[in-house]
């Protein structure tokens, strides 16, 4: 198992999660996507703490963090989501368009 | 004692100082005493002086330099450091000068302490006088040109002052500004000959400079433009023709200011730089024969003006510049001496005469002499100096203008007879106008009873320094003459290439030749006499002459001079107008008046409306063709350029559905990827 194999499967997870976020009609799948994504950082950051600085913690640490972040954006995310869908009822993406010029 | 010789201007220089700011002024102030403690201390120090060179106990010329500043320079690629001394020289016409000078001018403090008392500037008079004569005694001690130039320039600032002390009138405020201008007229000559001096010898220092010319290295024709130069500014400051128009409106004036102007400061000073620059004189004989003339046509215009003049301070003007007339003219004859002894004698009886006069104006409020008359029992000191001071200029044997006007007259017949027969010709009518003069003011009766009644003898200090400057009338001619002593002190410097000698080429010869022997000839025989029968006949003249002038004028009435008068009217006018020499004047400034106005409409109609204004219009037309093209050309490229970003944008926009999240989207992760490609595979 080397760096490149972590690499590999973090980026094939990230484009994953990209491919999810620009398909998903649902606006909770495309939330989902996200936390993909942000779970392929995560693993980015704790290969390359592995391999290339194992004697130090500030991957895993910096990873942690990252969730601790998004755990909290999607407490905010999920309550926005609640909101827009009381007032649209409806839970596709291309139906949101309040912000538009 | 002579070490101390720098001391003589700088006392005076600081007096002043202490006199225009210290204190405040008031009519009745003490600080008149400042200067007039400080000119005695510099009348002690020169008298030592003079006295030494009399004994022969101290070795003249005395010179010391101190350094003041040095330039670098660079000439043709050559570098030096050329440095400007300061310093004092002390030569036998220098000590014999400073003695006059100072004590013609503690004479005329202590006068004017009773004279100006009460005035409202009455400190400020003084202050006045004590710069003057500090100035004065700055160019006379110099060793250098440049602080003389700088004397010189202070002494019209100071006459300046002096002329218009009373600015409140309008009269003095005119002769100011006339004295300034004029003197500035010929002071432009001598900036000019200085600058060529420094150019060509690349020092102010005297000693260098006589060195310079005693070798002959000074072209004979360069040495004649400085010559000119510098008589163009002696003409200035010592009044000499056509330049003398100042000094007679010089009477502005307070008088005793007027004494120290005619006797011993202003117009001294330009017989003393001629003297001092002798040598650029003895290099070029044109500018000597110029000197020689200037000063006879000066002497003889102004004797003839002075005889019918009734101000009796304007007949003492004019007899100051007939009498600088006669200096400059025994200067340029080759009378080094006598020049020189006749300025230092005429200080004392013109400073007499002034002092005098003043005493009269002082005692009857009136400057016109037919208000006079019979003055000599109310003031009988004043008439008793004034008598020894007329006898003295007039040049009557045993006083001082004798001795000096004969050596004079010896030294012009030595050079040319007929310059000499004009001089005696004016020496007769000083003689004449002084005794005119004397008459008119003291002999006979009284005409204006009522000024007559009021008239009294003036206070002892006044009387005081009229019988100090009488003793000196009387004697100075003779003790100076005494055992040749005049000789001695001041000896006529040579140098040692002489310019005819040069130039004795042979095709020149006939016309070189006589000048230089003339030359030779007057420099052999400076303590040459008259011929005997000559000396007897002038003497016998200038009697015959003050004869006439009692005759005419001893009693109340004078209806043989107004018989004269009306039968000879046009020549009367001429000299009452000064030979029309003003009139020239004022008809070359308004000339310059008139061409300046043309130039003035040259320069508004033609100029400014075909130049300016046409200049003008062709730029505005260019100007408003290079709008055209800006708005054109210029700004719809501008405008294109923005245009098209607008319309590329709005272009793009068109491309997308707006409001669908997941298209930004898409359009950023493509654009994203596409700029993360390029970074990484550079």
């Amino acid at each position: 198992m080397t760096l490149a194999h972590y690499l590999t499967v973090a980026s094939l997870l990230f484009l994953i999660g990209v491919f999810g976020a620009l398909t998903r009609r649902n606006i909770i799948g495309i939330l989902m996507s996200i936390e993909l994504m942000f779970n392929a950082a995560n693993i980015n950051l704790a290969a390359f703490e592995r391999f290339l600085h194992p004697e130090g913690v500030a991957g895993a640490t910096l990873a942690l963090f990252i969730m601790t972040v998004a755990a909290a954006e999607v407490v905010v995310g999920l309550a926005l989501l609640l909101a827009i869908y009381r007032n649209t009822d409806t839970a596709y993406v291309e139906d949101y368009n309040l912000l538009k010029g | 004692m002579i070490e101390h010789a720098y001391l003589i201007p700088l006392i005076p220089f600081f007096a002043s100082f202490i006199m225009l700011f210290g204190g405040k002024e008031d009519p009745h102030s003490n600080m008149p005493w400042v200067g007039i403690a400080a000119m005695g201390v510099c009348l002690a120090l020169s008298v030592s002086v003079f006295w030494g060179a009399v004994t022969g106990t101290v070795a003249l010329p005395y010179e010391h330099n101190w350094h003041w500043f040095s330039i670098a320079a660079s000439i043709a690629g050559r570098s030096f450091v050329y440095d400007m001394p300061v310093g004092v020289l002390i030569d036998g016409p220098a000590a014999v000068t400073l003695v006059a000078v100072t004590l013609v001018s503690l004479m005329v403090q202590v006068y004017s302490v009773a004279y100006m008392h009460g005035d409202v500037r009455f400190k400020r008079y003084f202050a006045f006088v004590s710069f003057f004569t500090a100035a004065m005694l700055g160019l006379v001690a110099s060793s250098n040109l440049l602080v003389t130039f700088a004397c010189w320039e202070l002494m019209g600032l100071c006459s300046y002052l002096l002329i218009g002390f009373w600015f409140e009138r309008e009269g003095p405020c005119e002769a100011q500004k006339k004295a300034f201008m004029t003197t500035k007229l010929g002071d432009s000559g001598l900036y000019l000959a200085l600058l060529l001096i420094f150019a060509k010898v690349g020092s102010f220092q005297l000693s260098q400079i006589y060195q310079f010319f005693d070798k002959g290295l000074m072209p004979a024709t360069i040495a004649t433009v400085i010559g000119i130069g510098i008589l163009a500014g002696a003409a200035g400051k010592s009044a000499q023709a056509p330049l003398f128009i100042w000094l007679p409106d010089a009477m502005e004036g307070p008088t005793p200011g007027s004494a120290l102007i005619h006797a011993a400061t202003m117009v001294a000073a330009g017989i003393l730089l001629v003297s001092k620059t002798y040598f650029v004189f003895l290099a070029s004989p044109t500018a000597m024969e110029s000197a020689a003339w200037m000063g006879l046509i000066t002497a003889f215009l102004a004797a003839s003006m002075a005889l019918v003049s009734y101000d009796i301070k304007r007949v003492l003007a004019f007899s100051t510049v007939s009498q600088l007339g006669f200096m400059m003219c025994a200067l340029g004859a080759g009378g080094f001496t006598s020049g020189l002894f006749h300025m230092t004698t005429h200080a004392f009886f013109k400073a007499l005469l002034f002092l005098g006069a003043g005493s009269v104006i002082h005692s009857v409020h009136t400057n016109d002499m037919r208000q006079m008359g019979g003055l000599s029992k109310k003031m009988p000191l004043t008439f008793l100096t004034m008598l020894i001071a007329v006898l003295a200029i007039a040049g009557v044997p045993g006083l001082s203008g004798y001795y000096s006007k004969d050596m004079i007259l010896a030294d012009v017949w030595n050079h040319d007879h007929l310059m000499f027969w004009i001089l005696l010709c004016t020496a007769l009518m000083t003689a004449f106008y002084m005794f005119r003069l004397f008459f008119l003011t003291f002999w006979g009766d009284d005409r204006d009873h009522e000024k007559f009644h009021h008239a009294h003898e003036s206070p002892a200090l006044i009387t005081g320094p009229l019988v100090v400057l009488a003793v000196l009338s009387a004697f100075a001619g003779a003790g100076l003459n005494h055992d040749g002593l005049v000789h001695k002190l001041i000896p006529k410097p040579t140098i040692s290439v002489m310019p005819g000698a040069a130039v004795a080429a042979p095709a020149h010869a006939s016309e070189a030749k006589p000048e230089a022997s003339a030359h030779q000839a007057s420099t052999e025989h400076h303590d040459g006499h008259l011929p005997a029968w000559l000396h007897m006949t002038a003497i016998v003249l200038v009697l015959g002459s003050i004869t006439l002038a009692f005759l005419m004028y001893r009693g109340p009435t004078y209806a043989a001079a107004d018989a004269i008068k009306a039968n000879l009217g046009p020549v009367f006018t001429l000299l009452d107008r000064r030979w029309y020499v003003d009139d020239f004047f004022y008809a070359l400034v308004t000339v310059s008046d008139k061409v300046a106005a043309l130039a003035f409409w040259i320069d508004a109609n033609v100029v400014d409306r075909v130049f300016v204004d046409g200049w003008g219009l062709l730029m505005r037309i260019f100007a408003q063709i290079s709008d055209a093209f800006d708005n054109l050309f210029v700004d719809s490229a501008v405008d294109g350029v923005g245009g098209l970003g607008n319309d590329l944008g709005v272009g793009l926009r068109s491309l997308v559905r707006e409001g669908q999240v997941q298209e930004y989207l898409m359009y950023a992760a493509i654009a994203f990827s596409l700029a993360a490609t390029l970074i990484l595979t550079r």
